[in-house]
């Protein structure tokens, strides 16, 4: 475990979100070092700690791999918010925070008497971060928004697919990870600005804008040609070949690209055709794009004959870009992710020790670590209500009996 | 040409003054990617090229030779971030280590947008989007489904690993720079890209340590309706979670007979039947628009959502009411509308403040006006080729 400083050490966030998008953001806080207080409740828990993978296949609050994954190095406080005192206790954590993050629908928050309005009463200098689907103005702030459904809201749907095929997924709800990034560098932004002014602020983050903001490509093409580019399956405009192909085994699939002619004539070579590197057929882009057909066929022959990892080798070894189609088993056992210290195995309560994945930079000078497991519910309630807002263990006993901290 | 491009656009956004720095001649690969006003390649007119740099200023520099690198390390000590993408081979060949650039400015903090980091036997592959975003893990998860087998694993649209690269590094330069508040001192944030994209496999991965099992694109989703269908006059994504919100899609539906059958009873034996069910659906689907199954799902909190054209987007109310699309207004490629903010700030605008450069639109600002190079300096290492 670091005992170095992270780089948001002494910044506490008041962490009000859940499932996926808002945790997101908030795990990018506590990776960077800040304390982050969960506050959960137990009537009515993360959707994520429902949810599949268990432990060994045992369901549990705490046994979730989904919660596991993307709370690593949070505290967890359970209060009851519909009821007023458990809304007060939750005022008293915010004045000693630095930032608030939230992810409910338009409105839940100010209904629950958590609005910014409120927050900012209660600590002057507070940012804070609402991040919904539509975001916090506009015709359709109200509307219900659920991860899977904000790739195809999102535009990104039309974009992706097979040729000729109708709109597709992209395999995970991408619109709640680039949501999330893209709101802890507003709070990272909001921090250095309050840094400097002592001025804290609200920050409106709508799901559905960052994902178009991936999308450039796409929205261009259509506000200066008033088209959109067509499902291409995996192929680019200007690179080919470019594409996944299937290798030996089951399901066993390596992914390649030639950026250039160089990179072509390099893979052609690579893959035992050494007199195509200087064919006219597939001399240019415009060449090969007009006979990627044929093109895929040949580099599948010989794909086909070896497993991604020696395809990879080769292709590697020859500087062509390629790579084998990582699983999840791959991932776990990758080589050079596990010597770069990428996974995470700390030992948690309940689920022992297993494998997550870890932070995605490295920092030198301030160093970033996941410095506990996830939090069991409420596993800090005490924590969060003695040692932080210094209530007795008798209050705390009542608090309890009446159902405000559960 | 995507990742650091996008990191610097953040920050240049939020009102950071960035200067983009290109290689002479050519300029950066984003020029050459378009779209274009009429899919007529030209270096000032690519869509990808103007969105990326918007509030930067651009200079140009030829890194390769001696000269460039001590103007580039010029202006780095003057600066208080460098964001590159040169995988490590180019990082060295080019001198953008870390020690060289941070020698004469200790608060220098530098992004490092690599593929698959700085250690590890993968550190020097030659790698693209599509490949991370395989490495990654992501490509495995999607495709066409139950019964596919035949089909490849299927990337998203455009550069999306390239994006997640760009994102994580502004977000690990800022932090870099709050935590220099604190001790004075500048770092090297090293991104891997390759980690950027393991590191958002919703609750896929932990399937292997924590059951044993390999999640596939393959499979049967655990829960239905999740799903695509096509409208009279485009597209739908269905999506009922919870049991509620079946219930009040069957309503909308008019309560067909088929709806009531055992097959169908809750999310889990809807999954199982899925085939079946999803032929029902379709069937009663078809016959209605987009916008008014939208409307009415929305209005019973059903949470579905329609797949989104292009032009859909562009013609969203909500959209329009929250002044999402930016127009940028660049001299040689007139107004191009774009994706806007994605926050906003109550106290800190985000606005658009100058269009994407003209390749070395601002070489003689910079390097004589800022560092203090003689004009006739300036004209030799252009003569040089070095500018």
């Amino acid at each position: 475990m670091a005992t170095a400083a992270g780089p948001l050490e002494g910044v506490r966030v008041a962490d009000f979100t859940w499932v996926w998008a808002g945790p997101f953001c908030t795990l990018q806080l506590a990776h960077l070092g800040a304390q982050v207080i969960r506050i959960e409740t137990a009537t009515r828990p993360c959707v994520t700690r429902m949810l599949p993978p268990w432990a060994d296949g045992e369901f549990g609050i705490n046994r979730s791999g989904y919660f596991n994954q993307y709370n690593q190095g949070k505290l967890s406080v359970t209060l009851d918010l519909k009821k007023a005192r458990a809304v007060e206790i939750a005022k008293e954590l915010v004045a000693k925070s630095d930032i608030v993050c939230e992810n409910f629908a338009a409105g839940v928050m100010d209904r629950m008497g958590l609005g910014y309005p409120v927050l900012q009463q209660v600590k002057p200098d507070i940012i804070m971060i609402a991040m919904s689907g539509y975001g916090a103005t506009g015709p359709e702030s109200d509307f219900v928004s659920y991860g899977p459904a904000q790739v195809p809201l999102s535009g990104m749907s039309s974009l992706t697919g097979y040729r000729d095929w109708p709109p597709m997924h992209v395999g995970i709800s991408y619109g709640d990870p680039t949501g999330g990034l893209h709101g802890a560098v507003a709070v990272l932004a909001a921090l250095l600005y309050r840094a400097r002014t002592g001025r804290g602020q609200f920050i409106d983050l709508s799901q559905q804008e960052t994902t178009i903001a991936t999308l450039p490509e796409g929205v261009i093409d259509y506000t200066m040609n008033g088209t959109q580019p067509p499902r291409q399956g995996n192929r680019d405009p200007h690179m080919a070949p470019h594409g996944v192909f299937r290798c030996a085994g089951e399901q066993r699939w390596v992914a390649l690209a030639a950026r250039t002619d160089a990179d072509w004539q390099r893979l052609a070579r690579a893959i035992g055709h050494p007199e195509l590197a200087t064919d006219a057929h597939y001399g240019s882009l415009t060449a090969r794009k007009a006979n990627e057909d044929r093109l895929e066929e040949m580099i599948t022959e010989w794909t086909l004959a070896r497993s991604p990892e020696d395809a990879t080798r080769t292709l590697q070894a020859a500087g062509v870009p390629a790579f084998t189609v990582y699983n999840s088993k791959d991932l776990s056992e990758d080589a050079h992710l596990n010597a770069a210290g990428f996974f995470v195995n700390l030992k948690h309560p309940e689920v022992g020790v297993r494998q997550h994945v870890g932070i995605p930079w490295h920092m030198a000078g301030t160093p970033c670590a996941v410095r506990r497991p996830a939090p069991c519910l409420g596993e800090d309630t005490d924590y969060v209500l003695c040692d932080l807002l210094g209530y007795g263990s008798s209050e705390v006993a009542r608090l309890k009996s009446d159902g405000v901290v559960t | 040409m995507v990742s650091a491009a996008y990191a610097g656009k953040l920050l240049a956004d939020l009102g950071a003054e960035v200067v983009k720095v290109e290689p002479p001649r050519e300029g950066d690969a984003a020029r050459r990617r378009g779209p274009f006003p009429g899919a007529v390649a030209h270096p000032e007119k690519s869509g990808t090229f103007l969105y990326l740099n918007t509030n930067k200023r651009g200079v140009t520099l030829d890194l390769t030779q001696q000269r460039g690198r001590e103007l580039l390390c010029k202006l780095a000590a003057d600066a208080d971030m460098l964001i590159h993408n040169f995988p490590p081979p180019e990082m060295h060949a080019l001198g953008l280590e870390y020690d060289g650039l941070a020698a004469t400015n200790r608060g220098l903090v530098v992004v490092s947008i690599t593929p698959f980091g700085l250690v590890g036997p993968h550190r020097d592959y030659q790698a693209t989007d599509l490949t991370l975003w395989s490495a990654g893990g992501v490509a495995y998860l999607n495709g066409g489904g139950p019964g596919t087998d035949d089909l490849p694993p299927l990337k998203a649209f455009g550069r999306q690993s390239e994006f997640q690269g760009g994102l994580n590094g502004a977000l690990g330069g800022m932090a870099a720079l709050f935590a220099r508040l604190r001790t004075g001192a500048g770092q090297h944030v090293v991104i891997s890209i390759q980690e950027c994209v393991a590191a958002i496999l919703e609750l896929t991965f932990e399937f292997y340590p924590y059951m044993g099992l390999i999640a596939s694109r393959l499979g049967q989703k655990p829960i239905q309706p999740l799903d695509f269908f096509e409208c009279r006059d485009g597209w739908i994504f269905l999506c009922c979670v919870e049991e509620h919100q079946w219930q009040t899609w069957v309503e909308l539906m008019g309560k067909p007979e088929w709806a009531s059958m055992d097959l169908f009873e809750n999310r889990l034996t809807r999954a199982a039947n899925w085939d079946a069910l999803k032929l029902f659906l379709q069937e009663w689907i078809q016959e209605h628009s987009v916008d008014e199954l939208y409307r009415a799902g929305q209005a019973r909190r059903v949470p579905l959502a329609p797949v989104s054209t292009m032009a859909d987007l562009l013609a969203s109310e909500h959209l329009k009411s929250r002044g999402f699309f930016a127009v940028l207004e660049h001299p040689q490629a007139g107004k191009v509308r774009a994706p806007g903010a994605p926050y906003r700030f109550s106290a800190t605008p985000w606005e658009i403040r100058r269009p994407a450069p003209l390749l070395g639109q601002h070489n003689d600002e910079v390097f004589v006006h800022q560092l203090g190079l003689s004009a006739a300096e300036l004209t030799a290492l252009r003569t040089d080729g070095v500018v």
